[in-house]
């Protein structure tokens, strides 16, 4: 831990003094913003015919009820599917970076060993995509005040909170994957890349009842609330994610350590 | 003395590349080591070898004796070290890029950024963005990481790329300071061959992997050739003369004539005197040693 907390602190100055932190902070909330114009649309279908597209769009997606459960069910399957490709973002740029920015060579000869400037990269990656969920959720509550919801009720809020913190965490595991081939390829494209095709075989794999033993389609299962329309999960779908998880950490450990660095 | 840093038989290939092949040295303490080659010769493979960065295919690396390999990180606490063009955090100011390094080294003493700032004469570049830096400044802040923790060893990979003359003198006069004051070992590579000679102690010249030859600086003297340079009213009378005489003498591009061999570079008098006698007059009598750059490409044959 000793080793690891500088490297912690440099993360953050890094993300500190960086763009992509209010980038991300501002997709985070313009993700719920949106949601919320879609909802007060469907709720005023007087407006949908003065807002042009807009409101085209959300006569064309049916939310259901415009209430409180259908929107915080929706924010799940957001930080499921989104969530991905945001974390995944946020992870090849905490890693990629290194080897796009050419600054990966101050890091291999230090006193502090590869496997802690990793760790810390893997501590910092999660911290941040909390970090993210949270904005996400805060500003979701507040968007959705704002929209005047119906069916408000704690244990509403509650229940949808634990889904959403759970599939935040499932979706924040999976980044190790992302760290690897952003190590593995040296920078930003092939990580953002691998996040888009995971994304992708996630709704396949969804349609055709694999979703369950695929492992980037396990959050986006587990966010919708259980129901008649949902799949169960059992204790081999976690087990594939946990397993996929630590692969990547092992692989990205392994990288480091072994491979041969520019 | 002890050797410092040693190869043995290090090699690298890759695929059917052989990158460096063989290469085996031993720097001592306080010694500077020019590492000489061009482009491709395998200076920077060498080096990030010597820093546990690739694995060699063949043969080891030791520093203080001690094996270098990916999970040393103990060895890194005295080495300093700057690898090809440096980089920097683009966002993060010169102070805040060098304070990570110092966390990160975890030197306990939060003055050593600014001193190291200071040394390397950056004063005034303290709160600016890296992205905004010169090269010859980048280059600064490079030197200034390697610096930071006060290293025994000193691992450069081309450390005057980028700076101005000035800026050269500068760190020439560092380096020597360094080692004749502090017992800094310093391995340094370039192609700049003309500087390099001017500071280094041991000079090993790299080509096509391999390491053709080691020697000391004051050895070089010796190995270097030797020519007078001679002109007057008559070129050709003289040239005619002196070759009657059996010295061998070539006509030189720029109009003088080039005489090469011991007797005349060890005794220019002798030549002015009959050149005299003869009633030939020198307007020009000088002997030209060889420059490093020339001895270097005669070296690896790369001016036949």
């Amino acid at each position: 831990m000793k080793n690891i907390y500088p490297a912690v602190w440099a993360e953050c100055l890094k993300w500190y003094r960086s763009k992509i932190l209010w980038i991300t902070i501002l997709a985070f909330i313009f993700i719920p913003c949106m949601m919320g114009v879609l909802m007060f649309v469907v709720k005023n279908p007087e407006f949908a015919g003065k807002l042009g597209l807009i409101g085209t769009k959300s006569a064309m997606i049916r939310f259901g009820n415009t209430d409180w459960q259908t929107y915080l069910g929706l924010l799940n399957q957001i930080i499921a599917g989104a969530g991905l490709l945001c974390f995944a973002f946020v992870t090849s740029w905490v890693f990629g970076r290194e080897y796009s920015d050419r600054t990966l060579k101050d890091l291999l000869a230090l006193p502090v060993s590869r496997s802690s400037i990793v760790i810390a990269k893997f501590i910092f990656v999660a911290l941040w995509c909390v970090f993210l969920s949270v904005i996400l959720f805060t500003s979701g509550l507040v968007v959705g005040a704002l929209v005047q919801l119906s069916g408000w009720s704690g244990a509403i809020v509650f229940q949808n909170a634990y889904l959403f913190i759970v599939t935040s965490l499932l979706t924040i595991l999976l980044c190790s994957t992302v760290a690897f081939v952003a190590s593995y390829g040296r920078g930003y494209l092939a990580p953002v890349g691998f996040a888009i095709f995971t994304l992708v075989l996630a709704q396949f794999t969804g349609v055709v009842g694999l979703g369950p033993y695929y492992p980037w389609g396990i959050p986006i299962l587990f966010s919708t609330a259980p129901g008649a329309e949902s799949i169960p999960l059992g204790m081999i779908s976690y087990s594939i994610l946990f397993l996929t998880s630590i692969a990547g950490v092992i692989g990205t450990l392994a990288w480091w350590h072994y491979a041969d660095q520019y | 003395m002890e050797d410092v840093i040693r190869t043995e038989k290090l090699t690298k290939h890759y695929g059917s590349v052989h990158a460096v092949e063989d290469v085996s040295l031993q720097v001592r303490k306080g010694e500077i080591y020019g590492f000489l080659g061009l482009n491709g010769a395998g200076k920077t493979t060498t080096i990030r070898m010597l820093l546990g960065m690739i694995r060699p295919s063949a043969g080891s690396a030791f520093l203080w004796g001690k094996k270098v390999g990916p999970g040393t990180s103990d060895l890194w606490e005295k080495v300093g070290y700057m690898v090809e063009t440096p980089s920097s955090y683009p966002e993060l100011t010169v102070w805040e890029n060098l304070e990570i390094m110092r966390r990160l080294r975890g030197i306990p003493d939060k003055k050593t950024v600014d001193a190291v700032i200071g040394k390397l004469r950056l004063d005034a570049y303290r709160d600016i963005k890296t992205e905004h830096l010169s090269s010859g400044n980048a280059q600064r802040l490079g030197l200034a990481k390697a610096l930071l923790h006060n290293p025994e060893i000193l691992i450069l990979d081309e450390p005057a790329n980028g700076l101005d003359p000035a800026g050269i003198v500068e760190i020439r006069e560092l380096f020597k300071d360094l080692t004749l004051h502090h017992g800094v070992t310093i391995f340094v590579s370039s192609h700049i061959l003309g500087e390099m000679s001017k500071f280094v102690t041991r000079i090993g010249i790299i080509h096509e992997g391999r390491l053709v030859q080691e020697i000391n600086a004051d050895q070089l003297e010796h190995l270097l050739f030797k020519r007078l340079m001679v002109n007057a009213r008559d070129t050709e009378a003289v040239r005619l003369y002196l070759t009657r005489e059996g010295y061998s003498v070539t006509p030189s591009e720029n109009g003088n004539l080039e005489i090469t061999g011991k007797d005349a570079t060890d005794h220019p008098e002798h030549i002015s005197r009959i050149l005299v006698q003869a009633g030939f007059p020198p307007t020009l009598l000088k002997v030209e040693e060889e420059d490093l750059e020339s001895y270097f490409l005669r070296t690896i044959g790369a001016d036949e």
